[in-house]
């Protein structure tokens, strides 16, 4: 019996989570790694799926961490343009 | 130590994300003409095309209100995400709570596939201008 290690997390929820909230592609290269994941594991290349569960995680903190981004930048200057208009008295 | 009270930081960050979000959300519409707060989708501003995420601006505000065929009816990947987070949820309480492993459907390469194979056939179809595919766009 060949002892087999512990199937890696695909990440598969926070690929999706990343792909509908942050439209960016990097979610969906994240949901391309997530389903390497699961294939390499059932193929028995251990080695592997470890690899590609790492570039799932990566991926899909960097789809998040870049809208994340996009969002406080937005929001600054949005901010930025919301006390410029009270200071102008235009509200 | 340093790290476990580092991740203690980052959940309570995370926490107040999520909980702004939710009420910012549940407040402003998103498809409101005065009030334009929320970033537009920027693949859609780019190319003119909608992608598998478009709508779900909307669709979190509509489903916060409770108005969950409208909200769907935006985004119709939600039905996915629901599922997926409901299961992971459901495989967790049953460990953790009652010490029973289940069988994870969701670990199967067979469902990681048709995740894939769904989110892209959907993102295809919804950009097609005819008529059963428009309910798909956002």
């Amino acid at each position: 019996m060949e002892n087999k290690p512990t199937r890696p997390n695909s990440y598969l929820a926070l690929a999706i989570i990343s792909t509908i909230l942050c439209c960016l592609p990097a979610g969906i290269v994240s949901i391309i790694y997530s389903t390497k994941v699961n294939s390499l594991y059932e193929d028995g290349n251990y080695a592997e799926a470890e690899r590609a569960s790492k570039n799932a995680k990566t991926w899909g903190i960097v789809s998040v961490a870049l809208a994340l981004l996009i969002y406080i930048v937005i929001f600054a200057i949005y901010g930025i343009a919301i006390f410029a208009a009270i200071a102008n008295g235009d509200f | 130590m340093a790290t476990s009270r580092l991740r203690l930081f980052l959940y309570i960050i995370i926490a107040i994300l999520l909980i702004s979000a939710v009420s910012l959300y549940f407040f402003v519409n998103p498809s409101s003409e005065e009030i334009q707060l929320f970033p537009k989708c920027p693949f859609y501003s780019f190319t003119g095309l909608y992608c598998p995420g478009c709508g779900s601006q909307r669709a979190i505000h509509d489903i916060l209100n409770g108005h969950f065929i409208e909200g769907l009816r935006h985004n119709y990947l939600f039905i996915l995400l629901g599922f997926v987070l409901g299961y992971e949820a459901l495989t967790f309480i049953r460990l953790t709570l009652f010490k029973k492993e289940t069988y994870n459907v969701i670990h199967t390469s067979k469902f990681t596939i048709m995740v894939l194979v769904i989110v892209l056939v959907f993102w295809l179809l919804r950009n097609l201008p005819l008529y059963p595919f428009t309910e798909l766009a956002p």
